[in-house]
């Protein structure tokens, strides 16, 4: 894997800026730059290794740029070059630049070099110590001492963010200005962290805001955005947005990703109310915001959320356009639903069944969906089963609406009327789930079970799956689930809902369902499973469990973060980063954000 | 190295001892893995409701439909009781019960879980989250005065919509000189309940009239001054 070497890059970008920007030379500059990122804390830009204090005119420190040449770190090497020019524009690359060079005390400084790059900041201590008892005479030189120094405070900062002990970050930052700076941005990161975390949000800004005017990199102004919405209001987002995009530009930077993150994060905040929205809650122009922003992006996520606004809304027509447009980009049994109870709403039930035939016995999802085209219960009689078409009821307009209060109160009234059947029984069960009241609905299940075995027999006696069958997409063979199978099902689900993942481990093979239900099932005990392995920090078990889960079902992107996270914490960095940027290019958010940072700056000792 | 030379006679060979046998294990030569189980959270295990160490008074609307309960390290346990609902609002009615245990070892004293509930049990920041996500699109009304059970006081809000009412309650007890045995460092109760109407006091009557029931006895408050 080709990794970026960060430390050049922003050295590069650095001099860029102080040759470019003129209010960004405080903080560019190598000497005397210091400046306060909040009140109490400065900050620097950190010297290249080698560069201490400033040379005299015609004498450069070159000692960093012949470590570089001897490591073989050719970006470093040239980014030391650059700077150097910067410092004095009459200096050139000495031409003996790879040749062997003894050092004036004849002691050779790289493994100390070596040991402090690789993070090993004690041991390259211990190891000058060693050095000096065997050479008296021998001073290592100051920039390593600085350097040293600057790592450990970097340790400091990092350790006492990492145990949210945030004031001690905030006097560990200003006891070491240096160690916050644009070329150890995590630790500026971390101080703006626990200023607002003790709920100094003005400074948390003042921090955010150095950062986003002085630091040239447009990527890391844009994480800088990002890393400060969880604490900073929109307004005072867009104020940072727009002065990322305009302060200080550096040459070579493009700034326009710096713009569109707080867009970008406008449109997640306005997908999030979409969901959670009462009809007509938003305004015409953030509706519109939010539709334009989908089409764009393609975002067939968006589109089904976008579905469900108007499906709420009882806008068939529209929520129908937006599930179609979402099956388009990319079709999911999700898209598939909303479909299906968009079609059902129009009253066209043939074009509802053909929307589900794709995922029809496949999908839990579609199959509850085809309920409300198709009721489980008609006046054909009391033991439900699916009956012939029919015009919506009551209860199929509610369950189309998605309106699982009002589906409880129609069946509610239902029984009261004219007594409880298994079908309704087993309906109320898969509206209180959705009601999130799972120890009702497993009861709900459970009371159907005993009501559908005293009546009649429907859909014959299919056999259920057979422990350890590996479900319907290695059988090839569609499975159609009996009413005892759909309410074992969901007692199932029921008691996943509750985390009685242990109960349901033992009974699962017990359990009269079908292959593609059993393997659900399985699949999410193996999911929670993961989740609880990775709390106990037992990440081997993470992949062990994911990987057995793999071969169930494809893998959702939270369990694909997951799985990141047992790397990262397995030291497989290489890997953990692969896996967190795989997921981060189909869709960035938060979460793979923060992956792809963190093991980033992990591989590349960027903290 | 003037540590080292401490250990040339026969103390050397037992710090190479210790040093391989700590190598192997750690190189789980010897089967050693890092037992973080001990400090983390059971996953929920049902249990009958004549197992719970809380018995509520008997009610039409609310009753048992579930228990269970899970452990974290060897201080905590949480019992989770789901009560019947009669509305169609969203949201189990349950009652939680957390049991903090002293620890009865030097090691269990030493090495402790987090805490399973903050002290204070709510801010007004988190109590706004907590209703906000409890009682969705209701109007909230955090109660001005503390109401009092067996146990002693205890805060409540409520919730109402136009058919419905909720109440979510919540208390700590502390008390080492009457109330709690020896061993029991806290109890934490928190009942959230939504029923149809909008009388409050029929929400909270099976809370008023809880009794604990746990292995040592826990002592009602007396002396409540007019309850």
């Amino acid at each position: 894997m080709t990794r970026p070497v960060l430390l050049s890059a922003l050295l590069l970008a650095g001099i860029a800026a102080t040759a470019t920007g003129g209010g960004s030379a405080a903080w560019a500059q190598s000497n005397g730059g210091a400046r306060a990122l909040a009140p109490g804390v400065k900050v620097e830009v950190a010297p290249a290794p080698g560069s201490g204090s400033a040379p005299a005119a015609g004498k450069v420190d070159e000692t960093a740029l012949r470590y570089y040449a001897r490591i073989g770190d050719g970006e470093r090497m040239e980014a030391e070059i650059a700077r150097l020019r910067a410092l004095d524009p009459g200096w050139e690359p000495p031409k003996d630049l790879f040749a062997p060079q003894p050092t004036a005390t004849g002691v050779d400084e790289t493994p100390f070099w070596t040991l402090m790059s690789a993070g090993k900041v004690a041991e390259a201590r211990a190891a000058i110590a060693e050095q000096r008892r065997k050479s008296p005479s021998w001073q290592p030189s100051d920039k390593l001492l600085q350097e040293l120094e600057l790592a450990e405070s970097a340790g400091r900062i990092r350790s006492a963010s990492d145990t949210k002990r945030w004031q001690e970050v905030v006097d560990a930052a200003a006891a070491q200005p240096e160690a916050v700076a644009c070329n150890r941005l995590d630790n500026a990161w971390r101080l703006a962290e626990a200023y607002a975390e003790l709920k100094q949000t003005d400074r948390a800004f003042d921090t955010y805001k150095t950062i986003v005017t002085t630091c040239p990199k447009a990527k890391e102004r844009r994480d800088t955005i990002f890393k400060a919405s969880r604490h900073l209001s929109p307004e005072r987002l867009r104020e940072l947005s727009a002065l990322g995009a305009t302060a200080n530009p550096a040459t070579g930077e493009d700034y326009s990703a710096v713009r569109s993150a707080e867009a970008e994060l406008e449109t997640g905040r306005l997908l999030e109310r979409l969901g959670n929205a009462k009809p007509g809650a938003l305004s015409a122009a953030d509706l519109s915001r939010v539709q334009g922003i989908v089409r764009d992006k393609q975002d067939a996520d968006g589109a089904i959320a976008l579905g469900w606004y108007f499906q709420k809304q009882k806008n068939f027509a529209e929520a129908q356009s937006w599930f179609t447009q979402a099956n388009e980009w990319a079709p999911s049994d999700k898209a598939a639903e909303g479909l299906v109870l968009a079609y059902n709403g129009l009253g066209n039930k043939a074009q509802a069944r053909a929307a589900a035939a794709p995922w029809k016995g496949k999908s839990s999802r579609i199959d509850q969906a085809l309920k409300a085209v198709d009721p489980p219960r008609g006046p054909s009689g009391p033991g439900g089963g699916r009956t012939a078409p029919q015009g919506p009821s009551e209860l199929d307009r509610a369950l189309a609406r998605h309106d699982f209060a009002e589906c409880l109160s129609i069946i509610r009234g239902t029984i009261a009327r004219s007594g409880p059947t298994a079908a309704l029984l087993q309906q109320r069960g898969w509206c209180l789930l959705e009601l999130k009241r799972p120890s009702e609905a497993e009861a709900a299940f459970a009371e159907a079970q005993t009501l559908a075995a005293r009546e009649p027999a429907k859909g014959g006696a299919s056999a259920p799956g057979k422990a350890g069958s590996r479900g319907p997409a290695a059988s090839g063979l569609p499975q159609t689930a009996t009413p005892a199978q759909e309410n074992a099902y969901g007692q199932a689900i029921a008691r996943l809902a509750t985390g009685d993942v242990t109960g349901l481990t033992r009974d699962l093979p017990r359990a009269n369902l079908t292959a593609t239900q059993r393997a659900e099932i399985r699949a999410s005990l193996m999911a929670t499973e993961a989740g609880r392995a990775l709390e106990d920090k037992r990440y081997n078990d993470v992949l062990r469990l994911l990987d057995a889960r793999k071969e169930l079902e494809p893998e959702p992107r939270n369990l694909g973060i997951v799985r990141g996270w047992a790397l990262y914490n397995l030291m497989r960095f290489d890997e953990a980063y692969v896996q967190f940027k795989s997921i981060d290019d189909r869709l960035s958010t938060e979460e793979s954000r923060e992956g792809v940072s963190t093991a980033w700056k992990t591989i590349y000792h960027d903290w | 190295m003037a540590v080292m030379q401490m250990y040339r006679t026969a103390g050397r060979t037992a710090l190479w001892a210790a040093l391989a046998a700590a190598t192997l294990l750690t190189s789980g030569c010897a089967g050693w893995v890092r037992d973080n189980l001990t400090q983390s959270a059971t996953p929920w295990r049902r249990i009958q409701p004549a197992a719970l160490p809380v018995t509520l008074p008997d009610s039409r609307d609310f009753p048992i439909v579930a228990a269970r309960m899970r452990d974290t390290g060897t201080v905590y346990k949480t019992y989770n009781v789901a009560l019947g609902n009669p509305t169609s609002l969203a949201g189990e009615n349950r009652l939680t019960v957390d049991v903090q245990t002293l620890p009865d070892s030097l090691f269990g004293a030493l090495v402790q879980p987090p805490r399973v509930f903050p002290v204070p049990l709510y801010t007004m920041e988190t109590l706004t989250v907590t209703t906000r996500r409890e009682f969705p699109d209701m109007k909230v009304k955090v109660a001005d005065g503390a109401r009092r059970n067996r146990y002693g006081d205890y805060d409540y809000a409520t919730a109402q919509d136009a058919v419905n009412s909720c109440v979510l309650a919540w208390q700590l007890i502390t008390d080492h000189k009457r109330m709690l045995p020896e061993r029991i460092e806290a109890v934490r109760l928190e009942y959230r309940v939504c029923g149809v109407g909008s009388d409050i006091r029929a929400l909270l009557a099976p809370f008023d009239g809880l009794t604990l029931t746990l292995p040592e006895t826990i002592l009602e408050a007396q002396d409540l001054g007019g309850l």
